[in-house]
């Protein structure tokens, strides 16, 4: 049923339709309302779950370890610097393989302090093994929660969904929020193979020698990589009941263009109408979504971005002293090609600077006028 | 014929949910006290390790020396992934089982207070077990909080052993309002199993300090780790008592009342404490004690 | 049957390939493949070991065995395994020293265990005359004891049991010897002696009374017609004070005339007050003799009372029936009246100067101190001499006691086909009942040693208790111990090595006996044996130093699931040697020292 619901409650509704049974978090701004709302939705008996009120959010993730490790589906959410707290238990949860789904705000990471859309926080955690997904609407965002777990609980990793601060948190959209039968046909109740159990008691993660570990990991790589082949699978059944899709990534209008543009988040809503604008006036520009971050699709980054003569790539994350993490790995990606496109990094709407659809224009009119980047990366916006 | 200790032989033959092979040191007091404990619990026992000595003890992957379900989880998470695995059980109905975490002194006083405190707030039904050998003894024998004063460590060398007293954690958790507290030894293994009986039938959050000596942190023989824990009830250094909602109740009262330097004495990691501060650290004993008495005496009818 | 091995139920599971890994990082097995055993360098093992109690008495009654028969309730059983090594508890049980509960290890907790009592109490559940269970088959070899007091019964018994035929000779018509004559009544009634001679006599000891060897068969008959001949004729002789009317005088006596003169029903005429002159045993006793006469007994010793001979509690009940003590006091003469009865003991003061042989002070006298006494008769217990003239020179006397090697054989070539022994008051041992009952039971060992050809000192090595010279006569006939376990005998657990933590103070029980004014009454008996309850309550306080009573402490405390039952009705436990890490926690924590942690590579006969 449609409502107009902030980015925020699409996420409660995400986790009530998946009849979570764990939850715990830690408030931080602007991941507040989830919490709120899952409180009372715990309270009012309209999700059956247990809300553990944990005092970090480094426990969070460890009350998620512990209940998801005895068999039961678990979530959590975060933003900026919660998540960085987390940031050791992340790289637990993906190695004790656990089915955990975590929704994170994108927010700036402080000193000073920031609570605008930014990048930085989920982006500095794509070493911990963490399937990741970027939401460019609210609408998005509920389906990536069911997604999310039907795809955690097949490959047995945890996802983490990010989506943009205030932009989509606090802003309200049209959400059709599915019949709870319908999620519950799409996504049965979580059956592990192996969880903490008296029938079969077995000790989970103890200490490994350098004689096993290495492999273990090497399983953790290969299942993470099988994400590629069975979120499409996810994708396709999803949109067969909810008609819907959302692909590794979305390509717009990219077939003759000259310049792609990539983005991940709301910049991409930014970016549809900058494309649009263009194309109106004769620019042959488009469009590549990062939709699935981690695992990279490479091949598919590959296919749509190797046709362009130019590729940019905005990122609104920073690694200070190098450079957008989009725009490396997109090189990264590239680099295999014989013929590689040019690509041009762009730094822009840190800490929650708005980045206008003229600013993209911008950008893309600095790409199509440049045969190679004069800044790399190109700090858009910057106050000179 | 004349047992030592009331403990049934049946409890103590019957289903061994812990087995040998394990890796803990020669003389291990933690090793006794995790083998009384689940004799306590019994084998509806799930046990959760931060990193601790046990983490190692307990068996190298994919082999466990323990018959229950363990689960492993990071250093300052005892406390909180407890109560996670206690909240999965919930959801699965099974409320008999008993979600136990068992966590060092470093797991316990500094770096998972935190999250010790805040499941303590909760009263997540959780029984928290410290096993307190005195130092971060699983990377070699470091300070922590729980080491008590006048104490050699590798990070209280000789010349500037360790100034400050040990932390009181039976007073921060009293400040918790939970339903159980206690203090135990593997020196009175009755006493302690006793105790885990006890926990096994209250609900929210019970928190048990036991005291394990350490041979090679402690700088004792392997097999006097026993005799030392005794020493220190005999002190008063470390009385064995229960806080049962709020009511206060010494429950050994040791055979016999030894100064502290005795107990002092018996252990190679207070051969550089200073006289003053064996002294200084008898009068504090005292105070304690008395504090402790008078506590008893006000709680209760 | 051994114990299902553990390590045989160990599994390892090779991951040879990724592809075997589990998806999660789980377990998926025990760790029951890593045999800690091979941390080891040390390990332990069950062994019981010398009790202090055992190895301070003389004659190495095994005193923790007995007492666990008691705890179970089975009184035959106790009397039975007592036997075993000290055969007349019922009459050692009322006179001896008690040297085991001076060594017993409670006494650093609270008091000994009253372990005299108890004995006495096993000794009067059975009547000895109920047939010895362990008799063995007469070889034929024949064996005269000369003597029928504690050192002769004991020879008689030990020599019955190793299948010798004995006769036993003994010069007054009661047998018994000091047992009988020496020991006054309301210490050792006349019917528990007695009771023992018909034990020995149930058990095939051919009894002679009234025959005195050197006077009605010569020593020298005995040892032509006897394989072996064992002296035990003990020292009935007093040492005479050498004074000035010491013979003239019908009142002045040696104590141990007056008590065999009472001891056999005799009237004796002591007047109404008498001195006993002495310190021992013997002083004490004719001293609290005399008081039950009715008299006014004091006794005069020459030292002080802590250099007394005899037994505290022996002078502390006599001051309690009215005996009066005269220390540091000497007779000087006798002066006598016209009809040769006592008008004074002229006694001088005594001070206490370096110490003598004995290394007690010797007593010297003050100049000028010369004091009276008052009297009706007087009683010399200076000292006690044996008689060796029928001896005939067969056999080598020395310092007056008769010459005996190590096992208490005595030098009699050509003289006669037996071997001849000796033992008892008459050769140098402490004159105690039990030490002569110790010697009988060596001379007995001796003898078969002799008779099967094996050396006496070999036998020795395996079978002394402690440091000695106390022997185990179970060990001699490879009778098993109460606890079916490892036994040292070489190892005595004093009370450094028990853990008094886990003893709980109780005090001895109580057995009143009646006061002093009471007793001084009578010449019964005075003091009743304990109830069952008593000595149950009593026995519980024994401590079993260095035996195990399967106290669990072990099985509770390893740190390693090291311990195992033996179950199946088996007793005690047994290591599990593939797990064990020989940390010592056992070792430590055994109340009563009944494990050894020894080297790893010391080889170990096979477990029991």
């Amino acid at each position: 049923m449609k409502q107009v619901i902030k980015g925020n409650h699409a996420v409660s509704h995400g986790v009530r339709l998946c009849r979570v049974k764990v939850i715990s978090a830690y408030p931080i701004t602007p991941q507040t309302t989830i919490v709120e709302e899952l409180s009372e939705m715990c309270a009012s008996g309209e999700l059956d779950a247990e809300f553990i009120k944990v005092e970090s959010e480094h426990s969070a993730m460890a009350a998620c370890v512990g209940s998801s490790s005895a068999g039961v589906r678990s979530f959590t959410a975060t933003s900026s610097h919660g998540l960085l707290l987390m940031h050791e238990v992340l790289h637990w949860a993906a190695g004790a393989r656990l089915p955990i789904v975590l929704a994170n705000v994108n927010r700036a990471v402080g000193p000073g302090w920031n609570i605008g859309a930014d990048q930085t926080d989920s982006v500095s955690q794509r070493d911990t093994g963490w399937i990741q997904f970027y939401c460019e609407s609210n609408q998005e965002v509920l389906d990536s929660v069911i997604m999310a777990y039907k795809l955690a609980e097949t490959i047995m990793l945890p996802v983490m969904l990010s989506y943009d601060a205030f932009f989509l948190s606090h802003t309200s959209e049209i959400v059709d929020v599915p019949d709870i039968e319908a999620v519950c046909d799409f996504l049965p109740p979580y059956q592990p193979k192996l969880k903490l159990d008296f029938s079969d008691p077995r000790m989970f993660g103890g200490i490994t020698s350098s004689e096993y570990y290495y492999e273990g990991r090497y399983v953790m790589h290969r299942d993470g990589l099988q994400a590629l082949e069975y979120y499409p699978q996810v994708c396709r059944d999803f949109e067969a009941v909810f008609g819907r899709a959302y692909d590794l990534l979305e390509a717009y209008r990219t077939d003759d263009a000259e310049v792609i543009m990539v983005t991940a988040g709301t910049l991409t809503s930014v970016s549809r109408i900058a494309v649009d604008h263009l194309r109106q006036r004769g620019k042959k520009v488009g469009l590549m979504k990062i939709r699935m971050f981690r695992p990279v699709p490479v091949h598919g980054w590959a296919q749509i971005l190797g046709q362009a003569p130019k590729v940019v790539v905005v990122d609104r994350n920073l690694t200070a002293s190098v450079g957008g993490v989009f725009a490396a790995e997109v090189q990264a990606a590239l680099y295999p090609l014989e013929c590689r496109p040019v690509v041009f990094p762009v730094i822009a709407g840190l800490g929650g600077r708005d980045v206008t659809p003229a600013d993209i224009e911008g950008v893309l009119d600095y790409a199509l006028g440049h045969e190679k980047p004069k800044d790399v990366p190109l700090f858009w916006g910057l106050k000179q | 014929m004349q047992k030592t200790f009331n403990i049934p032989r049946e409890l103590m033959t019957e289903t061994e949910l812990l087995q040998p092979g394990m890796l803990s040191c020669q003389g291990c007091a933690a090793a006794v006290a995790m083998k009384l404990a689940l004799k306590g619990l019994g084998e509806r026992t799930v046990v959760v390790f931060p990193a601790c000595c046990w983490s190692i003890i307990v068996g190298v992957y994919p082999y466990s020396a323990l018959k229950v379900p363990v689960l492993h989880v990071p250093f300052e998470t005892g406390a909180v992934a407890a109560a996670g695995v206690r909240a999965g059980f919930n959801a699965r109905q099974e409320k008999d089982v008993v979600v136990m975490a068992w966590a060092g002194d470093g797991g316990t006083f500094d770096i998972g207070l935190q999250a010790l405190s805040g499941a303590a707030e909760r009263n997540d039904d959780i029984v928290y077990v410290c096993y307190d050998n005195e130092a971060y003894m699983n990377t070699g024998i470091q300070r922590s909080s729980a080491t008590p004063v006048g104490a050699w460590t590798t990070t209280t060398p000789a010349g500037a052993v360790k100034q400050e007293p040990k932390k009181d954690m039976e007073k921060i958790m009293q400040g918790h309002d939970i339903p159980y507290i206690a203090t135990g030894t593997v020196a009175y293994p009755d006493d302690l199993v006793r105790k885990f009986q006890k926990a096994r039938n209250i609900r929210g959050t019970r928190f048990i300090h036991l005291l394990a000596p350490c041979p090679p942190g402690w700088r004792i023989e392997p097999g006097h780790s026993i005799r030392v824990a005794r020493m220190a009830t005999q002190a008063k250094v470390f009385p064995l008592y229960e806080i049962e909602n709020g009511e206060v109740m010494v429950t050994v009262v040791p055979e016999r009342e030894i100064p502290v330097k005795a107990y002092l004495e018996a252990q190679g990691r207070f051969r550089q404490m200073p006289e003053a501060m064996v002294d200084a650290l008898q009068k504090q004993t005292d105070r304690k004690w008395e504090d402790l008495l008078k506590q008893v005496k006000n709680s209760g009818t | 049957m051994a114990l299902k091995r553990r390590s045989e139920l160990a599994q390892t599971v090779p991951f040879n390939t990724w592809r075997d890994y589990p998806p999660m990082n789980t377990s998926v097995g025990t760790m029951l493949h890593n045999k800690t055993g091979s941390w080891r360098y040390i390990k332990p093992i069950y062994e019981d070991k010398v009790p202090a109690c055992q190895n301070a008495c003389p004659a190495g009654n095994d005193i923790e065995g007995w007492i666990k028969f008691l705890q179970r309730g089975d009184y035959e059983g106790a009397y039975r395994h007592l036997k075993r090594e000290e055969p007349f508890p019922a009459i050692l049980g009322r006179v001896c020293f008690k040297f085991c509960e001076s060594a017993c290890n409670r006494l650093t907790l609270d008091h000994s265990v009253s372990i005299k009592e108890l004995e006495r109490f096993v000794g009067d559940q059975v009547t000895p005359s109920k047939p010895h269970p362990d008799l063995p088959a007469d070889h034929g070899k024949t064996m005269a004891v000369v003597g029928s007091g504690p050192a002769g019964m004991s020879a008689a018994y030990f020599g019955r049991l190793l299948g010798f035929k004995v006769a036993l000779f003994e010069k007054l018509p009661e047998m018994g010897g000091i047992l009988r004559v020496g020991i006054p009544g309301y210490r050792l009634p006349r019917n528990v002696v007695e009771a023992e001679f018909e034990g020995l006599h149930t058990m095939g000891v051919e009894l002679f009374p009234g025959i005195a060897v050197g006077h009605d068969i010569s020593l020298s008959e005995l040892a032509d017609t006897y394989d072996y001949v064992f002296l035990a004729s003990g020292v009935h002789e007093s040492m005479r004070l050498g004074l000035a009317g010491e013979d003239a005088c019908p009142r002045v006596m040696s104590g141990l005339n007056m008590l065999r003169m009472v001891a056999r029903g005799r009237d004796v005429d002591l007047g109404r007050r008498v001195v006993v002159i002495g310190g021992g045993n013997t002083a004490i006793d004719a001293a609290r003799t005399a008081v039950r006469m009715g008299l006014d007994a004091t006794i005069l010793y020459r030292r002080s009372e802590s250099e007394m001979p005899a037994h505290p509690e022996e002078i502390q009940e006599g001051r309690e029936e009215g005996v009066h003590f005269r220390f540091l006091a000497a007779p000087e003469r006798i002066d006598l009246n016209d009809d040769s009865t006592i008008r004074k003991l002229v006694c001088c003061e005594m001070e206490l100067g370096p110490p003598d042989a004995s290394g007690r002070k010797r007593p010297v006298k003050k100049p000028g101190a010369l004091f009276d006494v008052e009297t009706d008769s007087i009683l010399t217990a200076i000292g006690e001499l044996p008689v060796f003239d029928y001896l005939s020179d067969m056999v080598a006397v020395q310092d007056r006691v008769v010459a005996v090697d190590d096992a208490l054989q005595a030098r009699s070539e050509g003289h006669g086909k037996a071997k001849i022994f000796a033992g008892g008051d008459i050769v140098n041992i402490p004159h105690t009942v039990v030490h002569a009952v110790a010697s009988g039971k060596r001379a007995a060992v001796a003898m078969d040693c002799d008779r099967i050809g094996r050396s006496f000192g070999d036998a020795l090595k395996e079978i002394t208790i402690g440091q000695g010279p106390a022997i185990s006569f179970s060990a001699y006939m490879g009778w098993k111990p109460v606890n079916p376990v490892r036994q040292n005998l070489h190892v005595v657990v004093d009370s450094e090595k028990i853990v008094y933590d886990y003893f709980r103070k109780a005090p001895p029980v109580d057995k009143k006996t009646q006061p002093g004014h009471l007793r001084k009454t009578s010449f019964e008996a005075y003091s009743r044996s304990f109830k069952n309850r008593e000595a149950q309550e009593e026995a519980a306080r024994c401590m079993h130093c260095g035996r195990c009573t399967e106290c669990d402490n072990c099985l509770i405390l390893c740190p390693d699931i090291s311990v195992l039952v033996k179950g199946g009705g088996r007793f005690g436990y047994a290591f599990d040697y593939d797990y064990c890490k020989g940390c010592g926690v056992c070792f430590t924590e055994c109340p009563r020292h009944a494990i050894t942690m020894i080297d790893e590579e010391t080889p170990l006969e096979e477990e029991v």
